[in-house]
């Protein structure tokens, strides 16, 4: 070896101790194992998850393990040998899908750290620096570092408090929901998505999801629907939806955000096939034929009902895809952001008919996230907020009335200003106001017992 | 106690799916793959000419080229079917929809366009002056035992889009994998390149070396005279060797004595191939892999498409 050389290595040494160093120092500022800095491969995987990516860090550190194998590969394969030129592709073009991924989670992790996205260009040239400065200099802190890990709960919200207030209510109408949690396993780690949400919808109410974004809106519309199990008890007049869900699945009515049906079908045909799909054998053809008039009327659509879903406007397809569930007259009909898309004069006429499915006795559950133009329509409204374990947690059920009260706000958007995160341009007080619902529902089961 | 109320079965919901590709025939232009099959039918006959059926080199081209118009109908009736309403299928899916009706009904509509396409194509063929020969090995009529094995090709490779458009996401991961399907099939039929070793073993997986089977077989490919033989033959007449021209000698010696019929036809049995012998066993042994491979094709995109429920929001 050269001087050269013995530079070159002794340059190679230092910067990967410097850059353990300040990775190990990253982590511990994160809340993770600082000594996963040590651990080629698993260091990546850290990133990731600090820069919110954690499939592409698990892709990471597979690719540096593969990588490693076909290096060591390469270094004893004969050159001669045909294997050893396919080692050599293989290497360089693992070498190229984990330069893009490491790429991919530092970027995240940029983000994370708020910082410009040009420091990619430093860490690719010489990533000891960077990590030595976010670990140890004081000016670099990483954001959103909540003071609950995801599996902790907080204060004040034990489900026993809160089950202390409705368990009491024998009513066996309307929908009874008891959610302990909605957790998902996510590369082998336990992840919370909501936790301890208890509310009793009555029949006839029209309610209000509000929600920042993350909150679990479309998780607990998925958890009430039994399309994704939580671990709860969701009763709608008096029948487990998950024990008998497939019976329960066709007494529930879920219209997602998309209008999701075949643009190219007639408007007639495709509220027909619904029918036939949803309703029972023995609803006669001509009481479908009247269900289909029924609904299309009650939809707005008489005239309106030839011709292709394609040709439709935008308002006019929501209320066909909302007709392809109410077709079917479902007890709980959920809706996502119906008004997507619709200017506000047809989204509030879109609400006015909610209104009036929910007046014929039904549970009507709709997110929207412009609620203000149509919030006096509402029976009930329901808060969701990502505390600072990010999960998603009941901040708030009750009257938009008593909603505007307890937030101390006197429009729907601010109060879901209150609890979305400073990120998303809030208040960042979720914690605050989970806190104080749960301590109000527990005074309020308390007085109830009493 | 309440009367337990029944939805309908899979039968009836394979009713109403398959009323639903009708009407997406007519409103959504699907009917266009009937066109096109006619075109691609048309541009394919035109090159191969009207050897097929009278040389072993006319009808392997012949051949391979309606192979390869079938796999290529087939593949692009059904590539975007699944992948371009996938979230309506989970929509459906959720509301009590059956994802076997779903998939049998395609099953349903797809052969109806494979039949039609097969009918278009061996009219186009025939139109263009091939000339089928009269009798067949399975049925009797060449006509119907050439057409079931290009709709079982046609139908196979229908099947295998399907599957593909069920397990990918989206129309534009459809359309990027669907060009190596179509080299991987094309190339690995045997009958472009000769493949030996661990290669030709990959064959047996392709649809278009059964389908290529089937029909050289039908189309009595070991019986014919070969003319590539002579034709290179002709091509070095000049050739010397020690002052000589041996294959001048040759060539003459056959034109003089008008014995080049029986050369040709001689030639052909060098030519002729096991897989190719027109036995009534081999070509049911052809269809019966191509049926297997559609059974499987099928299954698989209804294993598939019922995990549809994990899709990500």
């Amino acid at each position: 070896m050269n001087t050269l050389d013995w530079i070159y290595a002794g340059y190679e040494i230092v910067s990967a101790v410097l850059f353990t160093a300040g990775l190990w120092m990253i982590f511990r500022k994160c809340r993770r194992k600082g000594w996963h800095a040590l651990v080629p491969g698993l260091r990546y995987y850290e990133i990731g998850v600090i820069g919110g990516r954690e499939s592409d860090g698990i892709k990471a550190m597979v690719l540096d393990l593969l990588s490693a194998v076909f290096k060591t590969a390469t270094d004893y394969i004969p050159q001669e040998s045909t294997f050893y030129g396919l080692a050599m592709i293989a290497y360089l073009m693992v070498q190229t899908a984990a330069l893009v991924l490491r790429i991919r989670v530092v970027m995240g992790m940029l983000r994370t750290f708020r910082l410009k996205k040009r420091w990619i260009f430093l860490w690719i040239a010489a990533n000891w620096i960077p990590s030595l400065l976010f670990g140890f200099s004081k000016k670099y802190q990483p954001l959103d570092l909540g003071l609950y890990d995801d599996d902790e709960l907080l204060a004040g919200t034990s489900p026993a408090l809160i089950d202390g207030a409705i368990d009491d209510d024998p009513s066996d109408d309307g929908l009874v929901v008891h959610v302990q949690n909605r957790m998902i396993r996510s590369h082998g780690r336990k992840r919370y998505l909501l936790k301890d949400i208890n509310l009793t919808v009555p029949n006839g109410s029209l309610v209000l999801l509000l929600g920042g974004s993350g909150a679990g809106k479309t998780t607990l519309i998925n958890a009430i629907n039994g399309y994704e199990k939580a671990k709860a008890s969701i009763m709608l007049n008096g029948t487990d939806i998950y024990r008998n869900y497939k019976k329960m699945k066709y007494r529930i009515g879920y219209v997602p955000q998309q209008d999701l049906m075949r643009m190219n079908d007639s408007v007639m045909a495709t509220l027909n096939d619904a029918a036939l799909l949803r309703l029972p054998k023995s609803v006669s053809r001509a009481e479908r034929k009247e269900r289909l008039e029924s609904t299309v009327e009650t939809l707005g659509l008489s005239g309106r009902a030839n011709g292709l879903v394609v040709k439709k406007s935008g308002g006019q397809k929501k209320r066909i895809s909302i007709g392809m569930e109410l077709i079917a007259d479902p007890e709980l009909f959920i809706l996502d952001e119906p008004d997507s898309g619709l200017d506000g004069v047809i989204a509030r006429e879109l609400f006015e008919k909610l209104r009036l499915i929910a007046d014929s006795g039904r549970i009507v559950i709709a997110v929207t996230h412009t609620p203000d133009r149509v919030a006096d329509l509402f029976d009930k409204v329901i808060v969701l907020a990502r505390d600072s374990g990010k999960v998603g947690r009941l901040a708030f059920y009750g009257s938009p009335d008593e909603a505007r009260e307890f937030f101390e706000r006197d429009t729907m958007e601010k109060i879901v200003m209150t609890v979305n995160s400073k990120n998303e341009g809030g208040e960042g007080r979720a914690d605050e106001i989970i806190e104080k619902y749960a301590k109000l529902t527990a005074e309020r089961g308390a007085a109830a017992n009493a | 106690m309440p009367k337990k109320l029944k939805y309908r079965g899979r039968i009836a919901q394979t009713g109403i799916y398959f009323g639903k590709l009708i009407r997406m025939f007519v409103y959504q232009n699907d009917w266009k793959v009937l066109p096109m099959a006619a075109l691609i039918g048309g541009l394919v006959t035109f090159a191969v000419g009207t050897n097929m059926f009278v040389t072993q080199e006319g009808t392997m081209n012949g051949c391979f080229a309606l192979t390869c118009v079938c796999v290529w109908n087939g593949c692009f009736n059904s590539i975007q079917v699944i992948c371009r309403e996938r979230p309506i299928i989970k929509r459906e899916h959720r509301s009590g929809a059956h994802i076997t009706s779903y998939i049998a009904a395609h099953m349903i509509y797809q052969m109806l366009l494979c039949i039609a396409q097969t009918a278009i194509i061996l009219t186009i063929c025939h139109f263009a002056g091939i000339k089928y020969p009269e009798t067949g090995l399975i049925s009797g009529s060449f006509i119907i035992d050439f057409g079931i094995s290009m709709f079982l090709i046609t139908y196979a490779a229908d099947m295998m889009s399907l599957a593909i458009s069920a397990v990918v996401k989206n129309t534009t991961a459809a359309m990027t994998v669907m060009p190596f399907i179509l080299m991987f099939q094309l190339i690995f039929s045997g009958g472009l390149i000769i493949l030996t070793g661990p290669a030709e073993n990959v064959t047996n997986f392709t649809i278009t070396k059964w389908g290529l089977n089937s029909l050289c077989a039908l189309g009595d490919f070991n019986s014919q005279p070969m003319v590539s033989l002579w034709n290179t033959l002709w091509q070095v007449r000049p050739y010397e060797i020690g002052g000589l021209q041996p294959v001048k000698e040759f060539t003459d010696y056959i034109r003089k004595n008008n014995m080049l019929d029986q050369f040709l036809q001689d030639s052909g049995a060098y030519g002729a191939k096991e897989a190719f012998a027109s036995t009534m066993d081999n070509v049911i042994g052809c269809w019966m892999v191509l049926i297997l491979m559609i059974i499987l094709f099928a299954l698989s995109a209804t294993i598939i498409l019922e995990f549809i429920d994990r899709d990500k929001r």
